[in-house]
């Protein structure tokens, strides 16, 4: 089961690992089921408030230097990232 | 230019004094820069000290004041938890996986701030992702609590709550997700104000849970929360969950007193088990309000004891889905992109600690199919309850007292490879943060090891005013004495 969770969450967990940690994650889990004893129904569906849109109306960001300090290559003034499609590394 | 104050000295008296030019912004944060210099290698706080661009924040707040504007925060040295954005600093948020990552500018929070004359001084040591409660989860190693050093500061704010009780900087910001604001003030002998969820700006915040995740700041005394609150608050165009909801003046609210007002003493809190330092220190606090002037009983949240259960499902199910953005792609060291999945996994694998990867996977494990309703649904629906238990409550008083924390910070590594106990040192923060309340931590009193308790007292939604006045009327009167800077 950790393993199957690891693999949605996209994790590795080294078997050396995988005793304390199920052990670990039994117990809070073994902890929330108290949730089960609550039996009633609350007045109203659990739901969130609509979310408020703002105007649709262009805003100055922080301009283009700020965001390419974060690309970790730069491509022809384009940040560039690994490529996705086709499987092999460029 | 006499004598500048020195930094244990509060935001309101900082400010003042910078305002009417009795000392400059350069001389408070030199000061500040000499008590981190001299005690933070005992607490390690900070992640990093930023003097240089401090001293150019300092010296830009002198020129403003020289200039006449009139700044609510003239020249007082704030230290930020990493986990907001400050332009030209790295934003880490205690994790290796967003090592080196540049922030595009200021968050809201940092920008208003900025706008009132604060001076940024260096980037706080806190849990990673702030998930934890010791501020041991950090990838930077732990903080220390200035009172004693063999013990956390609480968490996961807990290099703010650290800088600020020893006098390194009389104000730090803090984000509160289930605690992480009040629970480490408590354990630091200060005050830690967690707003109405949606009053103050996200923007620029890392998210963590993002149906709870709220900046407030820690602070000397009530006051000076006050001061601080009245400038982070208010409606943001680019964080759509804050409130146009009037901020009102909670500073002028701060003298009202508590003559007449009702306060509810959780009765929840007073249960079998609980520290006995911590249930008379309760009854102190139920006695101080009667003595103050305020109506006292006793007010019933049923489910309050289920409250770190529906957190944990929640804020973990939340936490899963935010950190997914952190993939090797856009942010942090790359590993192993041999191939899409082995890029992600790697990454994550490397970049994640242990604790935040126990939220993933709980998270994980509560959004997936066939869990979803036992799990998520289930947590959602028992929240909203505890919603309606607070609405029932609020019919009949006006503010909700209990402890902050249920026992005085405990020592370093001692709870580490128990999760589940470190998640139930937030069993009387996590109500308020699952109701969207605002709430105060106020320190009260020292344990007879010579640690400090807090009281917590919560308000209905938006009534911050009546918080900073039940908070302030407590302070008076509950005289804690202030760890010696």
């Amino acid at each position: 089961m950790v393993r199957h969770v690891a693999a949605l969450a996209r994790l590795r967990v080294p078997e050396e690992d995988l005793p304390a940690l199920t052990h670990q994650l039994a117990r809070i889990l073994s902890y929330i089921d108290q949730l089960k004893e609550i039996r009633q129904e609350p007045r109203r569906e659990p739901q969130m408030t609509a979310t408020p849109l703002r105007d649709d109306v262009g805003v100055a960001g922080h301009g283009r230097e700020a965001l390419e300090a974060n690309s970790p290559s730069l491509l022809h003034d384009h940040g560039a990232v690994p490529r996705v499609v086709g499987g092999a590394k460029p | 230019m006499t004598t500048a104050p020195a930094p244990a000295a509060t935001v309101v008296s900082t400010a003042e004094a910078v305002s009417s030019r009795r000392c400059s912004a350069g001389e408070v944060v030199e000061d500040a820069l000499a008590a981190i210099e001299e005690k933070d290698r005992d607490l390690h706080a900070f992640l990093e000290v930023t003097a240089r661009q401090a001293r150019e924040e300092a010296r830009e707040v002198d020129l403003r004041v020289a200039a006449g504007e009139k700044l609510a925060l003239a020249g007082v040295p704030f230290v930020i938890k990493d986990n907001m954005w400050i332009a030209g600093r790295t934003t880490t948020c205690a994790s290796r996986i967003l090592e080196g990552y540049r922030p595009p500018g200021d968050g809201t929070a940092i920008a208003r701030l900025r706008k009132e004359g604060a001076v940024f001084v260096g980037r706080a040591n806190m849990d990673e992702f702030a998930m934890g409660s010791s501020t041991e989860n950090s990838s930077a190693g732990p903080t220390r609590n200035p009172w004693d050093t063999s013990r956390i500061p609480g968490g996961s704010s807990g290099g703010s709550a650290a800088a600020v009780a020893s006098g390194m900087a009389p104000a730090g910001l803090g984000s509160d997700t289930g605690g992480s604001i009040r629970q480490p003030a408590a354990c630091c002998g200060i005050v830690g104000f967690k707003p109405t969820y949606g009053r103050v700006s996200r923007y620029g915040l890392v998210a963590f849970a993002s149906s709870l995740d709220q900046i407030g700041p820690l602070t000397g005394n009530v006051a000076d929360a006050a001061r601080v609150y009245r400038v982070l608050a208010g409606h943001d165009p680019m964080d759509s969950t804050t409130s146009a909801e009037p901020v009102g003046d909670p500073e002028a609210a701060l003298d009202r007193g508590v003559k007449g007002l009702r306060v509810g003493i959780l009765a929840e809190a007073q249960v079998e088990g609980l520290d006995p330092e911590v249930s008379a220190d309760l009854a102190r606090a139920r006695r101080l309000f009667k003595e103050a002037g305020a109506q006292v009983r006793e007010v019933s949240i049923p489910r309050a004891p289920a409250a770190i259960a529906i957190y944990y499902v929640v804020a973990s199910a939340e936490a899963s889905s935010n950190l997914a953005r952190f993939d090797g792609v856009r942010y942090g060291p790359r590993r192993d992109d041999s191939s899409l999945l082995s890029l992600y996994v790697e990454s994550r694998t490397a970049g994640f600690g242990p604790e935040v990867k126990r939220r993933i996977l709980l998270g994980t494990f509560a959004l997936s199919a066939g869990y979803y309703d036992a799990y998520y649904g289930r947590a959602m629906r028992a929240r909203e309850l505890l919603l309606e238990d607070f609405e029932d409550a609020f019919e009949g008083v006006d503010v909700i007292a209990c402890p902050t924390i249920p026992a005085p910070a405990f020592r370093l590594g001692e709870k580490v490879d128990d999760p589940l106990t470190m998640y139930l040192s937030d069993v009387f923060t996590v109500p308020a943060s699952l109701a969207g309340l605002p709430a105060i931590s106020v320190p009260s009193a020292l344990s007879r090891d010579g640690l400090p308790l807090g009281i917590q007292i919560l308000a209905p939604r938006f009534a911050e005013e009546t918080l900073f006045a039940a908070a302030r009327a407590f302070e008076r009167a509950a005289e804690f004495p202030p760890l010696a800077r």
